[in-house]
Protein backbone atom coordinates (compact mmCIF):
# COMPACT_ATOMS: atom_id res chain seq x y z
CA UNK A 1 0.00 0.00 0.00
CA UNK A 2 2.57 2.65 1.17
CA UNK A 3 4.72 2.07 -2.20
CA UNK A 4 1.41 2.42 -4.11
CA UNK A 5 0.44 5.48 -2.79
CA UNK A 6 4.44 6.41 -2.76
CA UNK A 7 4.20 6.09 -6.63
CA UNK A 8 1.09 7.91 -7.02
CA UNK A 9 2.67 10.39 -5.33
CA UNK A 10 5.95 10.95 -7.25
CA UNK A 11 3.81 10.46 -10.68
CA UNK A 12 1.48 13.35 -9.43
CA UNK A 13 4.72 15.47 -8.21
CA UNK A 14 6.20 15.02 -12.24
CA UNK A 15 2.63 16.11 -13.50
CA UNK A 16 2.78 19.17 -11.33
CA UNK A 17 6.05 20.20 -12.83
CA UNK A 18 5.14 22.93 -15.31
CA UNK A 19 6.93 21.58 -18.84
CA UNK A 20 7.91 24.57 -21.31
CA UNK A 21 7.50 23.28 -25.21
CA UNK A 22 10.99 24.58 -25.73
CA UNK A 23 12.59 22.88 -28.72
CA UNK A 24 9.78 19.99 -29.23
CA UNK A 25 8.26 20.09 -32.13
CA UNK A 26 6.82 16.89 -32.66
CA UNK A 27 3.09 16.22 -33.28
CA UNK A 28 2.93 13.90 -30.52
CA UNK A 29 4.40 16.50 -28.23
CA UNK A 30 2.35 19.11 -28.93
CA UNK A 31 -0.42 16.66 -28.41
CA UNK A 32 0.18 15.50 -25.24
CA UNK A 33 0.51 19.24 -24.24
CA UNK A 34 -2.97 20.45 -25.45
CA UNK A 35 -3.95 17.42 -23.64
CA UNK A 36 -2.04 15.13 -21.29
CA UNK A 37 -4.20 14.22 -18.15
CA UNK A 38 -1.25 14.26 -16.34
CA UNK A 39 -0.36 17.87 -16.71
CA UNK A 40 -2.55 20.39 -14.67
CA UNK A 41 -2.14 24.02 -14.29
CA UNK A 42 -0.93 25.73 -11.40
CA UNK A 43 -1.18 29.52 -10.08
CA UNK A 44 1.63 31.07 -9.88
CA UNK A 45 0.57 34.69 -9.70
CA UNK A 46 -1.72 36.32 -6.94
CA UNK A 47 -3.03 39.53 -6.95
CA UNK A 48 -2.24 40.08 -3.10
CA UNK A 49 1.68 39.65 -4.01
CA UNK A 50 1.00 43.07 -6.84
CA UNK A 51 -0.95 44.88 -4.23
CA UNK A 52 1.91 44.10 -1.54
CA UNK A 53 4.28 45.07 -3.86
CA UNK A 54 3.05 49.23 -4.56
CA UNK A 55 -0.23 50.55 -5.14
CA UNK A 56 -2.22 48.88 -7.74
CA UNK A 57 -2.99 51.80 -10.59
CA UNK A 58 -6.70 52.07 -11.14
CA UNK A 59 -8.40 53.48 -14.42
CA UNK A 60 -5.64 53.53 -16.76
CA UNK A 61 -5.60 55.58 -19.66
CA UNK A 62 -7.72 58.09 -17.65
CA UNK A 63 -5.81 61.49 -17.10
CA UNK A 64 -6.64 63.48 -13.88
CA UNK A 65 -6.42 66.96 -14.78
CA UNK A 66 -6.92 68.34 -11.27
CA UNK A 67 -3.34 69.24 -9.40
CA UNK A 68 -2.41 66.26 -7.56
CA UNK A 69 0.38 68.03 -5.98
CA UNK A 70 2.40 70.83 -5.72
CA UNK A 71 2.13 74.61 -4.38
CA UNK A 72 -1.66 76.15 -3.38
CA UNK A 73 -2.10 78.37 -5.33
CA UNK A 74 -1.27 81.96 -4.55
CA UNK A 75 -0.57 85.17 -4.95
CA UNK A 76 3.09 85.84 -6.97
CA UNK A 77 3.53 88.99 -6.00
CA UNK A 78 3.01 88.63 -1.99
CA UNK A 79 4.05 84.41 -1.96
CA UNK A 80 2.05 83.69 0.59
CA UNK A 81 -1.06 80.72 0.09
CA UNK A 82 -4.45 81.92 -0.30
CA UNK A 83 -6.62 82.10 2.41
CA UNK A 84 -8.96 78.73 3.02
CA UNK A 85 -11.99 79.37 5.13
CA UNK A 86 -10.90 77.40 8.98
CA UNK A 87 -13.36 74.62 9.63
CA UNK A 88 -15.45 74.96 12.08
CA UNK A 89 -17.73 72.23 12.98
CA UNK A 90 -21.38 72.87 13.78
CA UNK A 91 -22.93 72.80 17.34
CA UNK A 92 -25.13 69.76 17.17
CA UNK A 93 -26.18 71.01 20.85
CA UNK A 94 -27.12 75.12 19.89
CA UNK A 95 -30.78 76.07 21.08
CA UNK A 96 -32.45 75.13 18.03
CA UNK A 97 -30.62 71.73 17.25
CA UNK A 98 -30.83 70.56 20.78
CA UNK A 99 -35.24 71.19 21.01
CA UNK A 100 -35.81 70.07 17.44
CA UNK A 101 -39.08 68.87 17.66
CA UNK A 102 -40.32 70.04 20.55
CA UNK A 103 -44.63 70.47 20.77
CA UNK A 104 -44.60 68.34 17.72
CA UNK A 105 -46.95 65.88 19.35
CA UNK A 106 -49.05 68.83 21.78
CA UNK A 107 -52.40 67.65 20.15
CA UNK A 108 -51.72 64.15 22.15
CA UNK A 109 -49.82 64.74 24.91
CA UNK A 110 -51.64 68.66 25.36
CA UNK A 111 -54.31 69.58 27.82
CA UNK A 112 -57.59 68.20 26.13
CA UNK A 113 -60.22 67.18 28.38
CA UNK A 114 -60.10 70.01 30.58
CA UNK A 115 -63.17 72.37 30.60
CA UNK A 116 -60.84 75.98 30.04
CA UNK A 117 -58.16 74.36 26.97
CA UNK A 118 -58.54 73.52 23.82
CA UNK A 119 -55.64 71.44 22.18
CA UNK A 120 -53.32 73.28 19.94
CA UNK A 121 -52.22 71.39 16.65
CA UNK A 122 -48.57 71.24 15.52
CA UNK A 123 -49.28 73.37 12.39
CA UNK A 124 -50.22 75.86 14.58
CA UNK A 125 -46.89 76.42 15.88
CA UNK A 126 -45.14 76.73 12.75
CA UNK A 127 -43.97 80.34 13.31
CA UNK A 128 -40.90 80.08 10.56
CA UNK A 129 -43.46 79.44 7.92
CA UNK A 130 -45.48 81.63 6.14
CA UNK A 131 -48.64 82.00 7.35
CA UNK A 132 -50.41 80.97 3.83
CA UNK A 133 -48.29 78.37 3.95
CA UNK A 134 -49.29 76.47 7.45
CA UNK A 135 -50.37 73.13 6.64
CA UNK A 136 -50.93 73.50 3.25
CA UNK A 137 -49.98 70.56 1.04
CA UNK A 138 -50.26 70.49 -2.72
CA UNK A 139 -47.97 70.70 -6.04
CA UNK A 140 -47.00 74.25 -7.53
CA UNK A 141 -50.49 75.23 -8.78
CA UNK A 142 -52.76 75.17 -5.57
CA UNK A 143 -49.92 76.65 -3.53
CA UNK A 144 -49.73 79.69 -5.83
CA UNK A 145 -54.07 79.87 -5.98
CA UNK A 146 -53.78 80.27 -2.46
CA UNK A 147 -50.95 82.74 -2.25
CA UNK A 148 -52.86 84.99 -4.92
CA UNK A 149 -56.53 84.35 -2.40
CA UNK A 150 -54.33 85.42 1.09
CA UNK A 151 -52.38 88.37 -0.92
CA UNK A 152 -54.40 90.19 -3.35
CA UNK A 153 -56.68 91.53 -0.26
CA UNK A 154 -53.63 93.95 1.00
CA UNK A 155 -53.45 95.42 -1.86
CA UNK A 156 -50.36 93.44 -3.33
CA UNK A 157 -50.59 94.53 -7.10
CA UNK A 158 -50.32 97.92 -5.69
CA UNK A 159 -47.52 97.29 -3.73
CA UNK A 160 -45.52 95.00 -5.72
CA UNK A 161 -47.03 94.94 -9.02
CA UNK A 162 -44.04 92.88 -10.95
CA UNK A 163 -44.47 89.92 -8.49
CA UNK A 164 -48.59 90.35 -8.89
CA UNK A 165 -48.37 90.17 -12.64
CA UNK A 166 -45.46 86.98 -12.46
CA UNK A 167 -47.82 85.32 -10.11
CA UNK A 168 -51.12 85.20 -12.52
CA UNK A 169 -49.17 84.65 -15.69
CA UNK A 170 -47.97 81.61 -13.87
CA UNK A 171 -51.02 80.60 -12.91
CA UNK A 172 -52.28 80.84 -16.32
CA UNK A 173 -49.53 79.31 -17.65
CA UNK A 174 -50.21 76.25 -15.60
CA UNK A 175 -53.89 76.18 -15.84
CA UNK A 176 -53.37 75.79 -19.32
CA UNK A 177 -50.52 73.41 -19.01
CA UNK A 178 -52.13 71.02 -16.43
CA UNK A 179 -55.42 70.95 -18.06
CA UNK A 180 -54.81 71.44 -21.52
CA UNK A 181 -51.42 69.04 -22.21
CA UNK A 182 -51.16 67.08 -19.26
CA UNK A 183 -53.46 63.69 -18.38
CA UNK A 184 -55.44 63.92 -14.84
CA UNK A 185 -54.06 61.01 -12.91
CA UNK A 186 -55.36 57.33 -13.37
CA UNK A 187 -57.33 57.39 -10.10
CA UNK A 188 -59.78 60.49 -11.46
CA UNK A 189 -60.60 58.71 -14.18
CA UNK A 190 -64.05 57.53 -13.60
CA UNK B 1 -56.59 81.44 24.71
CA UNK B 2 -52.94 80.71 24.84
CA UNK B 3 -51.33 82.97 28.02
CA UNK B 4 -47.69 83.82 28.24
CA UNK B 5 -46.32 83.05 32.10
CA UNK B 6 -43.25 85.02 33.27
CA UNK B 7 -41.99 84.71 36.45
CA UNK B 8 -39.94 87.60 37.04
CA UNK B 9 -37.11 85.76 39.59
CA UNK B 10 -36.21 83.25 36.56
CA UNK B 11 -36.03 85.98 33.61
CA UNK B 12 -32.65 87.24 34.96
CA UNK B 13 -30.94 83.70 33.21
CA UNK B 14 -31.79 82.59 29.81
CA UNK B 15 -34.48 79.58 30.10
CA UNK B 16 -34.11 76.47 28.04
CA UNK B 17 -38.34 76.27 28.18
CA UNK B 18 -40.36 76.44 25.54
CA UNK B 19 -43.31 79.20 25.57
CA UNK B 20 -45.92 78.70 27.98
CA UNK B 21 -49.22 78.16 26.27
CA UNK B 22 -51.45 76.82 29.18
CA UNK B 23 -52.23 77.57 32.56
CA UNK B 24 -52.39 74.32 34.25
CA UNK B 25 -55.66 74.07 36.10
CA UNK B 26 -54.51 72.61 39.72
CA UNK B 27 -52.12 75.11 41.77
CA UNK B 28 -48.74 75.14 41.37
CA UNK B 29 -45.64 76.13 43.84
CA UNK B 30 -44.65 79.60 42.06
CA UNK B 31 -40.27 79.48 41.89
CA UNK B 32 -40.88 82.47 44.12
CA UNK B 33 -41.35 80.67 47.09
CA UNK B 34 -38.98 78.39 46.30
CA UNK B 35 -36.26 80.11 45.95
CA UNK B 36 -37.39 81.78 48.99
CA UNK B 37 -36.88 78.76 50.81
CA UNK B 38 -33.80 77.92 49.02
CA UNK B 39 -32.30 81.37 50.06
CA UNK B 40 -32.72 80.79 53.63
CA UNK B 41 -30.69 77.45 53.36
CA UNK B 42 -28.21 77.90 50.68
CA UNK B 43 -24.64 76.91 50.45
CA UNK B 44 -22.21 78.07 47.71
CA UNK B 45 -19.78 75.89 47.83
CA UNK B 46 -20.37 72.13 46.25
CA UNK B 47 -17.66 70.50 47.34
CA UNK B 48 -18.58 68.37 51.11
CA UNK B 49 -20.43 71.32 52.37
CA UNK B 50 -24.19 70.37 50.72
CA UNK B 51 -26.48 69.71 53.92
CA UNK B 52 -27.43 66.32 54.59
CA UNK B 53 -30.21 65.14 53.57
CA UNK B 54 -32.51 64.10 56.29
CA UNK B 55 -34.83 61.76 55.03
CA UNK B 56 -37.56 59.07 56.62
CA UNK B 57 -36.71 55.94 56.81
CA UNK B 58 -36.99 54.72 52.63
CA UNK B 59 -38.91 53.57 51.02
CA UNK B 60 -40.43 56.68 50.80
CA UNK B 61 -42.79 56.22 47.68
CA UNK B 62 -44.43 52.59 47.69
CA UNK B 63 -47.11 52.30 44.83
CA UNK B 64 -48.80 54.10 42.60
CA UNK B 65 -52.45 53.55 41.10
CA UNK B 66 -52.60 52.82 37.46
CA UNK B 67 -54.88 54.01 35.23
CA UNK B 68 -56.98 51.54 32.74
CA UNK B 69 -55.74 48.33 34.97
CA UNK B 70 -53.66 46.16 32.30
CA UNK B 71 -55.35 42.64 32.03
CA UNK B 72 -52.86 40.68 30.22
CA UNK B 73 -49.69 42.12 30.30
CA UNK B 74 -47.92 42.26 33.89
CA UNK B 75 -46.60 46.48 34.92
CA UNK B 76 -42.90 47.04 34.49
CA UNK B 77 -41.54 48.51 37.92
CA UNK B 78 -38.86 51.11 37.90
CA UNK B 79 -36.90 52.91 40.57
CA UNK B 80 -37.26 56.31 42.04
CA UNK B 81 -34.48 58.40 42.54
CA UNK B 82 -32.95 61.50 43.89
CA UNK B 83 -31.91 64.69 42.83
CA UNK B 84 -30.91 66.01 45.71
CA UNK B 85 -27.38 63.96 46.19
CA UNK B 86 -24.30 63.29 42.90
CA UNK B 87 -24.78 59.54 44.74
CA UNK B 88 -27.98 57.78 43.36
CA UNK B 89 -30.53 56.86 46.60
CA UNK B 90 -33.60 55.12 45.33
CA UNK B 91 -36.55 56.17 47.12
CA UNK B 92 -38.60 53.91 46.16
CA UNK B 93 -40.09 51.56 43.29
CA UNK B 94 -42.98 52.29 41.18
CA UNK B 95 -45.36 50.40 38.50
CA UNK B 96 -45.60 51.49 35.10
CA UNK B 97 -48.15 51.06 32.85
CA UNK B 98 -47.16 48.20 30.04
CA UNK B 99 -49.37 49.98 27.44
CA UNK B 100 -47.26 52.67 27.54
CA UNK B 101 -43.66 51.47 28.78
CA UNK B 102 -44.02 47.80 27.36
CA UNK B 103 -44.77 48.05 23.79
CA UNK B 104 -42.61 45.82 21.11
CA UNK B 105 -41.16 49.14 19.85
CA UNK B 106 -41.55 49.19 16.39
CA UNK B 107 -38.54 50.33 14.36
CA UNK B 108 -40.40 51.36 11.31
CA UNK B 109 -43.27 53.34 13.56
CA UNK B 110 -39.66 55.50 14.94
CA UNK B 111 -39.14 55.81 11.38
CA UNK B 112 -41.73 57.32 10.12
CA UNK B 113 -42.47 59.79 12.74
CA UNK B 114 -38.91 60.64 12.79
CA UNK B 115 -39.00 61.62 8.94
CA UNK B 116 -42.33 63.41 9.75
CA UNK B 117 -41.07 65.37 12.35
CA UNK B 118 -38.23 66.34 10.23
CA UNK B 119 -39.89 67.23 7.00
CA UNK B 120 -43.72 68.53 7.78
CA UNK B 121 -42.31 71.80 8.83
CA UNK B 122 -39.45 72.30 5.89
CA UNK B 123 -40.27 74.67 2.75
CA UNK B 124 -37.67 74.59 0.19
CA UNK B 125 -37.37 78.28 -1.33
CA UNK B 126 -35.09 77.21 -3.98
CA UNK B 127 -36.49 78.91 -7.21
CA UNK B 128 -35.55 78.77 -10.28
CA UNK B 129 -36.68 81.49 -13.87
CA UNK B 130 -38.52 80.11 -16.47
CA UNK B 131 -37.77 81.74 -19.58
CA UNK B 132 -40.48 84.04 -19.55
CA UNK B 133 -38.51 85.23 -16.20
CA UNK B 134 -35.92 85.72 -17.01
CA UNK B 135 -35.00 89.20 -18.08
CA UNK B 136 -34.95 89.62 -21.65
CA UNK B 137 -35.45 87.52 -24.81
CA UNK B 138 -38.85 88.99 -26.06
CA UNK B 139 -36.66 89.48 -29.69
CA UNK B 140 -35.99 87.16 -32.23
CA UNK B 141 -32.14 87.23 -31.77
CA UNK B 142 -31.95 87.20 -35.79
CA UNK B 143 -33.94 86.34 -39.33
CA UNK B 144 -35.44 82.77 -39.63
CA UNK B 145 -33.20 81.91 -42.56
CA UNK B 146 -30.02 83.20 -44.54
CA UNK B 147 -27.53 83.78 -41.77
CA UNK B 148 -26.45 79.79 -42.03
CA UNK B 149 -26.79 79.17 -38.21
CA UNK B 150 -29.19 78.05 -36.44
CA UNK B 151 -32.70 79.01 -36.16
CA UNK B 152 -33.58 80.24 -32.65
CA UNK B 153 -36.51 82.61 -31.19
CA UNK B 154 -35.35 83.89 -27.77
CA UNK B 155 -32.36 84.00 -25.87
CA UNK B 156 -33.86 82.41 -22.85
CA UNK B 157 -35.16 79.52 -24.14
CA UNK B 158 -34.29 76.80 -22.29
CA UNK B 159 -31.55 75.49 -24.73
CA UNK B 160 -29.60 79.05 -23.86
CA UNK B 161 -26.51 79.58 -21.56
CA UNK B 162 -28.64 82.11 -19.89
CA UNK B 163 -31.57 80.97 -20.36
CA UNK B 164 -34.66 79.68 -18.10
CA UNK B 165 -35.13 76.54 -16.42
CA UNK B 166 -38.15 74.27 -17.50
CA UNK B 167 -38.95 71.69 -14.87
CA UNK B 168 -36.60 73.10 -11.88
CA UNK B 169 -37.35 74.10 -8.44
CA UNK B 170 -40.16 76.45 -7.70
CA UNK B 171 -40.41 78.42 -4.13
CA UNK B 172 -41.55 77.87 -1.84
CA UNK B 173 -42.44 74.45 -2.28
CA UNK B 174 -43.82 73.24 1.26
CA UNK B 175 -43.05 69.64 2.27
CA UNK B 176 -45.96 69.38 4.75
CA UNK B 177 -48.01 66.11 5.59
CA UNK B 178 -50.11 65.18 8.28
CA UNK B 179 -49.35 61.38 10.02
CA UNK B 180 -51.77 59.79 11.20
CA UNK B 181 -53.03 60.12 14.93
CA UNK B 182 -52.48 56.98 16.08
CA UNK B 183 -49.01 56.75 13.79
CA UNK B 184 -47.64 58.85 16.32
CA UNK B 185 -49.17 57.82 19.42
CA UNK B 186 -47.62 54.51 18.60
CA UNK B 187 -44.61 56.53 17.70
CA UNK B 188 -44.58 58.01 21.29
CA UNK B 189 -45.51 53.89 22.92
CA UNK B 190 -42.60 52.28 20.64
CA UNK B 191 -39.84 54.86 21.80
CA UNK B 192 -40.67 55.06 25.32
CA UNK B 193 -40.69 51.24 25.68
CA UNK B 194 -37.16 51.31 23.60
CA UNK B 195 -36.03 53.80 26.55
CA UNK B 196 -36.95 51.82 29.12
CA UNK B 197 -36.02 48.17 27.93
CA UNK B 198 -32.68 49.99 27.24
CA UNK B 199 -31.77 50.95 30.32
CA UNK B 200 -32.11 54.68 29.00
CA UNK B 201 -35.09 55.78 31.17
CA UNK B 202 -34.99 56.86 34.42
CA UNK B 203 -37.78 58.56 37.13
CA UNK B 204 -36.82 60.95 39.86
CA UNK B 205 -39.32 62.58 42.80
CA UNK B 206 -38.59 66.00 41.25
CA UNK B 207 -36.20 67.88 39.83
CA UNK B 208 -35.04 70.18 42.67
CA UNK B 209 -31.52 70.77 42.55
CA UNK B 210 -29.42 71.85 46.28
CA UNK B 211 -27.14 74.43 44.39
CA UNK B 212 -27.45 76.15 40.78
CA UNK B 213 -23.91 75.36 40.11
CA UNK B 214 -23.53 73.59 36.65
CA UNK B 215 -20.77 71.25 37.89
CA UNK B 216 -23.09 69.75 40.18
CA UNK B 217 -25.33 68.48 37.39
CA UNK B 218 -22.69 67.46 35.75
CA UNK B 219 -21.33 65.21 38.66
CA UNK B 220 -24.70 63.84 38.84
CA UNK B 221 -25.04 62.77 35.62
CA UNK B 222 -21.68 61.29 35.33
CA UNK B 223 -21.43 59.71 38.82
CA UNK B 224 -24.79 57.70 37.94
CA UNK B 225 -23.94 56.64 34.59
CA UNK B 226 -26.55 58.73 32.76
CA UNK B 227 -25.90 58.85 28.88
CA UNK B 228 -23.78 62.14 27.59
CA UNK B 229 -27.08 63.89 26.73
CA UNK B 230 -30.05 63.99 29.23
CA UNK B 231 -33.91 65.08 28.93
CA UNK B 232 -35.34 65.83 31.74
CA UNK B 233 -38.96 66.15 31.55
CA UNK B 234 -41.64 67.72 34.02
CA UNK B 235 -45.15 67.99 33.92
CA UNK B 236 -45.11 72.13 34.83
CA UNK B 237 -43.33 74.00 31.98
CA UNK B 238 -41.84 76.45 34.59
CA UNK B 239 -38.82 74.40 35.93
CA UNK B 240 -36.68 75.17 39.46
CA UNK B 241 -34.67 77.69 39.57
CA UNK B 242 -31.21 75.87 40.27
CA UNK B 243 -31.88 73.22 37.67
CA UNK B 244 -32.53 76.06 34.47
CA UNK B 245 -29.44 78.16 35.70
CA UNK B 246 -27.50 74.21 36.03
CA UNK B 247 -28.29 73.33 32.57
CA UNK B 248 -28.29 76.30 31.14
CA UNK B 249 -24.26 76.23 30.76
CA UNK B 250 -24.90 72.76 28.96
CA UNK B 251 -26.69 72.41 25.74
CA UNK B 252 -26.91 68.81 25.88
CA UNK B 253 -28.54 68.89 29.42
CA UNK B 254 -32.22 70.24 28.07
CA UNK B 255 -35.43 70.94 30.15
CA UNK B 256 -39.22 69.97 28.51
CA UNK B 257 -42.52 69.65 29.81
CA UNK B 258 -44.99 66.83 29.33
CA UNK B 259 -46.41 68.62 26.07
CA UNK B 260 -43.02 68.81 24.49
CA UNK B 261 -41.73 65.73 24.45
CA UNK B 262 -41.02 63.87 21.33
CA UNK B 263 -39.90 61.08 19.46
CA UNK B 264 -37.25 62.90 17.65
CA UNK B 265 -36.10 64.74 20.93
CA UNK B 266 -36.17 61.41 23.15
CA UNK B 267 -33.66 59.96 20.27
CA UNK B 268 -31.65 62.57 20.34
CA UNK B 269 -30.76 62.39 23.91
CA UNK B 270 -29.08 59.41 25.17
CA UNK B 271 -31.04 59.28 28.48
CA UNK B 272 -34.84 60.28 29.17
CA UNK B 273 -34.97 61.45 33.02
CA UNK B 274 -39.01 62.33 33.89
CA UNK B 275 -40.51 62.91 37.28
CA UNK B 276 -42.68 61.37 39.09
CA UNK B 277 -45.37 64.09 37.88
CA UNK B 278 -44.51 63.93 34.83
CA UNK B 279 -44.76 59.83 34.73
CA UNK B 280 -48.48 60.36 35.93
CA UNK B 281 -49.64 63.32 33.11
CA UNK B 282 -48.05 60.61 30.47
CA UNK B 283 -49.63 57.93 31.29
CA UNK B 284 -52.84 59.99 32.00
CA UNK B 285 -52.63 61.53 28.38
CA UNK B 286 -51.68 58.02 26.31
CA UNK B 287 -54.23 56.19 28.14
CA UNK B 288 -56.81 58.82 27.44
CA UNK B 289 -56.10 58.11 23.91
CA UNK B 290 -55.65 54.37 23.59
CA UNK B 291 -59.45 54.38 25.82
CA UNK B 292 -61.37 57.11 24.30
CA UNK B 293 -64.47 56.07 23.01
CA UNK B 294 -64.83 59.04 19.94
CA UNK B 295 -61.04 58.14 18.81
CA UNK B 296 -62.63 58.05 15.24
CA UNK B 297 -63.24 61.81 15.34
CA UNK B 298 -59.45 62.27 16.74
CA UNK B 299 -57.77 59.95 14.27
CA UNK B 300 -59.36 61.73 11.35
CA UNK B 301 -57.44 63.37 8.64
CA UNK B 302 -56.33 66.53 9.04
CA UNK B 303 -58.28 69.79 6.55
CA UNK B 304 -56.24 72.91 5.85
CA UNK B 305 -57.66 75.84 7.95
CA UNK B 306 -60.13 73.23 10.22
CA UNK B 307 -57.73 74.43 13.22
Amino acid sequence: MTSLLGSMISTLGMALRYRPLIGVSSQVSKANALFNPELTTVRFRYHADKVAKGPVPRRHGYEEKLFQSGLLPRKVSVDKALPMPTYKPKNSWNEKRALFGQNDYIDILGPSNEISQKTLHPTQLLYHVPPWLRGVQGNEYQVLLRRRKFVQKKGYALGHPTKWATLNTRIKKLYTYLNHKTKSPFWKHS
Amino acid sequence: MATKIINKTVTEFSLRITRCFFVPSKTIQTNATLFQERLETSITNVEEQLPTTIRPPLPIIHSRKLAFPPKFKAPRQVWVSNMDTVEEEKLGLIDLHPEVFAERPRVDIIHENVRWQQLYRHVSYANTKMRYEVRGGGKKPRQQKGSGRSRHGSIRSPIWRGGGIVHGPRSPTPYFYMLGFNTRLNGLRSTLSAKLAQDDLHIVDSLDIPTDDPSYLEKLVEERGWGPAVLFVDDNDIMPLNITAASDSYGHYNLMPVYGLNVYSMLKHHTLVLTLAAVERLEERLLFHLNRNDAASAGQKYRLDSV
